[in-house]
Order: structure tokens, then C-alpha cells, then sequence
């Protein structure tokens, strides 16, 4: 390549991706520099690890990083779980089948904070689930759902929203199995989960690699659902740092910093934790 | 057991569980919207005892509805547009132009999906502040949107450029086309598709995003979500969520399914902006 033609290449992806990288990287530059005291916007900057110190002392630090990889995990994993036998039903057309793909998409047009009300109207304690539970004679009065303090709302409200994307991808990846393939294996007396294990697993590793990242991210970085379902008790790594960031950027920045190496280690993991238990080929 | 009578069961069992995940909780917020002042719905009673549209009215000419609204529907297709312009060249580079790193280049497009929003949100304002630029609260929602949602336009766009046929390119020029009327002529049949997809899922993307407009915005610049989310917060007052909900769910509907349709019909690869 000429430097000319280098030149129009860069001037090309100036406006786009240059954008993109020079706005993230600054933003990532500024989180990790304000972490250790940089970039005061109060007073003097000074070089310290302090803040760290500080934040990792303190158990309400702690309790958000172990709160969120938790509401992390089980977001991604739940909605995979979920989203693959659907996905394997759905492989094959049949009458109805674009129905039943179409409601099971539909969560993905509600936007999150009105899924989380919708939600909320459910099971407060005159909503719908209460009414029904004292109406068929199983309580005896209403009982307290929302905000319950092992997060079960947050979760089902993740899996909800993320279940419909995680289906996006899969039936992508599952349409694309052969037929013959999957014959091949029957005939020689593969039963169903051998069939899923051995072939249908391995094909479509990549595309839930992918659907484990992306729901892990998103959830490990929750606010909108944890404030408004979540347990009152405990905070999520977004809301600690938008709650901390009210007396100190510098602590915020450490939370922010931590958000972001648990999305990058987490998501590797869980690729790789992913992959070794199928063991299928190397991603394509 | 035959497969279509599994299908059927299972088909059953489906529309129950739906009708629980999806038909009760929006009756509930229909109902609530409609819920009178004068008349509270208590549990004892399955409907509210007297239904009016006094809410709807009442959040319409007291509340911050009317700017947030003006906000958000003004906000998303300047973002729209503006992403669009910006995500052009790149595409074109990424689709068109053969250059050692374009498959790294590909995936670095990628990064604001990688970062977490709420970092995203906090260190921008930080920067914002840095640079001394709080002047102007949407330029600066404006700026982080577009950023945000590059990824999706550059990608469609992509896509899009790739299905160009030279042989159309070099038949124009051959013809003796100026650059604008080769770009019609040769691009633009391909492109209008990826162009429209790419407006409408950024234009619902920027209607919906929460992070941002929160923590950049607020506390004086309300788009419906941040008015949505501080009426589920602080000032939790069911009948009013229930009213905002359905005004920003029903748009976001309706907008999807629009080009759902439209992408089946231009380019089924395209559906949902995931291909």
C-alpha cells in the first residue's frame, strides 16, 4: 500500500471508527487515571493508590462486586439455557413457528425500565400474583415480593429481556446445522442429548459464546432493574458508583474500573468455561 | 408421540406461559393508566371501579411529559442522521477498501457495545467537565449517542456497501457518470435499505437509552425514560408509570415491527440489524 492510498484509508475511517476509538479510549483513559487521584475536578490532582485502598476496604465495595458477577452469571447463564431448547424446537419450520418466534422475540421491543415496571405491577403487594395466590386460597394474606433479597426479581427480569436475544443468535446457528449431519447421527443411534452434545453444541459454540458475553456484560453493569426491583440491602457495581460518585469521582472511577475488568475477565471465562465444557472445534 | 402433536403441546403450553409474560402485565398497565383519582382500585376489586382517561389528561398538561417528549423525539433523528453521516465512510472503507488490519478494524468498531453504558456515561461527563463543554445538554447526549450506536450503523452500512456490484460501479464510469450521478446510480439502489435499517434502529436505540441521558442530562434535561425512571423511583406514582410506559412502548412497537417487515422485504440478512 502507497502512504497515499494509507492516507485515504485513515481520512475513511476517521469520522467512524476513529471517533469510536478516540472517544472510549479517552473514556477509559480518564476512568483508570481518576482511579489512582488524576484528573481532579476539585483540587489538586495527585498520584495515589489511596482510593483503591479505600474502596477495597470497604464491604459495601465488596458486597457490589461479588453482587454483581453473581446477577452477571446467572443473567447469562439462565437466558442461554433458556433460549437453546427453543432455539433446537424452532430449527425446522412448522405451522406456527414464525408465530411463536415473533411473541418470543417481543421482549426485545420493551425497553428495559418499562419491562421492570410491568413487572413490578405484577407482583407488588396488591398486584395481579397476589390477588390470584389469596383468590385460589394458598395465602391467606398479600406477601411482600418486590425487592426480595436473593435478587430472584432482577434475575427474572434479565432473563426476560436477554432470553429473546440469546434466541436471536442461537436459531441462527442451529438453522445452519445440516440436516444430514444431524440424520447422519440418529442413524448411527445418537440419542437426543448425545445429538445435542456432540454435534448441535459444538456447531453453535460461537454464537453462544457470543450471547454469554454480550448478557453478561449488560447485567454485570445493571442500574435501571436493581434500583427499581432489586434487593434495598445491596447495590450493583452501576449504582455504587453513580451513589459514590455524588462525594468522590476518584472512588468512582475505582468502581468504574472494576466494572470494566470484570466485564473483560468475566466474559473471557466464560468463553472459555463455555468451550471447554462442549469442547467443540475452535470458533469459526 | 408424533412430532406435530409435540409441536402442538408444546404449542399450548407456549401461548399460556405468554399470555402470563406478556398479555397480563400490559392489561395491568392499561388498566392502571385508566385508574380514576376518585375512585382508588384496591385489591378487592379485579377492575378498577371507575376507569377515565383524567391521567393521560393530567400528565400531559402538569408533568414534564411534554418537554421530555419534544427531548427524546428530537434527540433521536438528529442522532439518526448524524450517525448515519458519520458511519458512512468508514463503512465504505471497511467494505470496499482492501487494507492490512481491516478484520482488527472490524472488531474495534465494536468497543462501545464492550464497555459497560453506565462507565461510559459517568467518565463522558467527566470529560465534559474537563473540557469545560456542560454548555449544552443535548449536544453533549447528542455526541455520546452517536458514538454509542456507530457500531450498528457501521455494520448495516457494511453489509450494504459490500452487496454493491462493481460491475454497476465500472459500467457508470465506463458511461461516463460524474461521481454523483455513479453514486446513484450504482449505490444507491444497494445502499437504501442498509440506509433506512440503520436510521430506524439507531433513531429506537437513542429513544430508549437510559445511561446516558440520566447521568449527562440530568437534572434538567428530561428525555421520557429519565421522566419514566424518576417516576418508578422517588416519586413512585403507579397510574403516572403506567402512562409513560405505554407512550414509550407503543412507538418502539410499532417502529420495530415497521422494519422488521421492510428489512424482510428489502434483504432478509439484514433482519434485526444482528447480521
Amino acid at each position: 500500500m502507497t502512504a497515499r492510498r494509507w492516507i485515504t484509508v485513515l481520512l475513511l475511517l476517521a469520522p467512524g471508527l476513529g471517533l469510536i476509538v478516540g472517544m472510549i479510549g479517552m473514556v477509559v483513559y480518564i476512568a483508570v487515571a481518576q482511579s489512582f487521584g488524576l484528573y481532579n475536578l476539585n483540587g489538586e490532582s495527585v498520584l495515589t493508590v489511596a482510593h483503591w485502598a479505600e474502596m477495597l476496604d470497604r464491604k459495601l465495595y465488596t458486597r457490589a462486586v461479588r453482587y454483581s458477577i453473581y446477577i452477571g452469571v446467572w443473567s447469562a447463564v439462565l437466558s442461554v439455557a433458556l433460549a437453546y431448547p427453543l432455539a433446537i424446537w424452532l430449527r425446522k419450520p412448522f405451522r406456527g413457528s414464525i408465530t411463536v418466534g415473533a411473541i418470543l422475540k417481543a421482549p426485545l421491543l420493551v425497553q428495559g425500565l418499562v419491562a421492570a415496571f410491568l413487572f413490578i405491577n405484577v407482583i407488588s403487594f396488591h398486584g395481579i400474583l397476589n390477588q390470584f395466590m389469596q383468590g385460589i386460597g394458598l395465602w391467606d394474606a398479600p406477601r411482600r415480593l418486590q425487592n426480595d433479597r436473593g435478587a430472584f426479581g432482577v434475575l427474572f427480569l434479565q432473563t426476560w429481556k436477554n432470553m429473546p436475544f440469546a434466541l436471536l443468535l442461537l436459531t441462527g446457528a442451529v438453522q445452519a446445522i445440516p440436516d444430514d449431519v444431524l440424520d447422519a447421527a440418529r442413524d448411527m443411534g445418537a440419542g437426543t442429548f448425545a445429538r445435542f452434545r456432540k454435534i448441535i453444541a459444538p456447531l453453535s459454540l460461537s454464537a453462544m459464546q457470543a450471547a454469554l458475553v454480550i448478557i453478561f456484560i449488560g447485567a454485570v453493569a445493571d442500574f435501571s432493574f436493581q434500583v427499581i426491583a432489586g434487593p434495598t440491602n445491596r447495590q450493583s457495581l452501576a449504582q455504587l458508583m453513580v451513589f459514590v460518585r455524588q462525594t468522590s469521582w476518584h472512588e468512582a472511577a475505582v468502581v468504574g474500573v472494576t466494572l470494566m475488568v470484570i466485564a473483560l475477565v468475566g466474559s473471557l471465562l466464560l468463553a472459555v468455561i463455555a468451550r471447554l465444557l462442549l469442547r467443540g472445534p475452535a470458533s469459526r | 408421540m408424533t412430532q406435530a402433536r409435540i409441536n402442538s403441546v408444546l404449542m399450548g403450553a407456549l401461548l399460556i406461559i405468554c399470555a402470563v409474560w406478556l398479555i397480563i402485565p400490559f392489561t395491568m398497565a392499561i388498566l392502571w393508566s385508566l385508574v380514576d383519582p376518585a375512585q382508588p382500585w384496591t385489591p378487592d376489586n379485579l377492575l378498577p371501579p371507575e376507569m377515565s382517561t383524567f391521567r393521560w389528561t393530567n400528565m400531559w398538561e402538569n408533568s414534564a411529559l411534554k418537554p421530555a417528549l419534544l427531548n427524546s423525539y428530537t434527540l433521536a433523528p438528529t442522532t439518526a442522521i448524524v450517525t448515519l453521516l458519520l458511519a458512512m465512510p468508514t463503512a465504505y472503507c471497511l467494505a470496499r477498501v482492501p487494507f492490512p488490519g481491516r478484520e482488527a478494524a472490524k472488531l474495534l468498531v465494536l468497543l462501545p457495545l464492550v464497555v459497560p453504558g453506565f462507565v461510559t456515561a459517568i467518565f463522558f461527563t467527566a470529560i465534559l467537565f474537563q473540557l469545560g463543554l456542560t454548555q449544552s445538554r443535548f449536544l453533549a447526549i447528542l455526541f455520546a449517542h452517536c458514538i454509542l450506536f456507530l457500531p450498528f450503523a457501521i455494520r448495516i452500512l457494511t453489509v450494504s456497501f459490500e452487496q454493491v456490484r462493481q460491475d454497476h460501479i465500472d459500467a457508470a464510469r465506463d458511461l461516463g457518470a460524474s461521481p454523483v450521478a455513479r453514486f446513484r446510480a450504482a449505490y444507491l439502489p444497494a445502499l437504501r435499505p442498509g440506509i433506512f435499517a440503520s436510521l430506524l434502529i439507531v433513531f429506537i436505540q437513542s429513544i430508549e437509552e437510559f445511561a446516558i441521558a440520566f447521568v449527562v442530562g440530568s437534572p434538567d434535561f428530561t428525555t421520557v425514560p429519565t421522566l419514566l425512571f424518576s417516576r418508578l423511583g422517588q416519586d413512585f406514582i403507579r397510574p403516572d408509570a403506567a402512562v409513560l410506559s405505554l407512550i414509550l412502548v407503543v412507538p418502539n412497537i410499532i417502529l420495530m415491527l415497521f422494519l422488521e417487515a421492510f428489512l424482510k422485504s428489502a434483504n432478509p440478512s439484514l433482519s434485526s440489524g444482528k447480521a
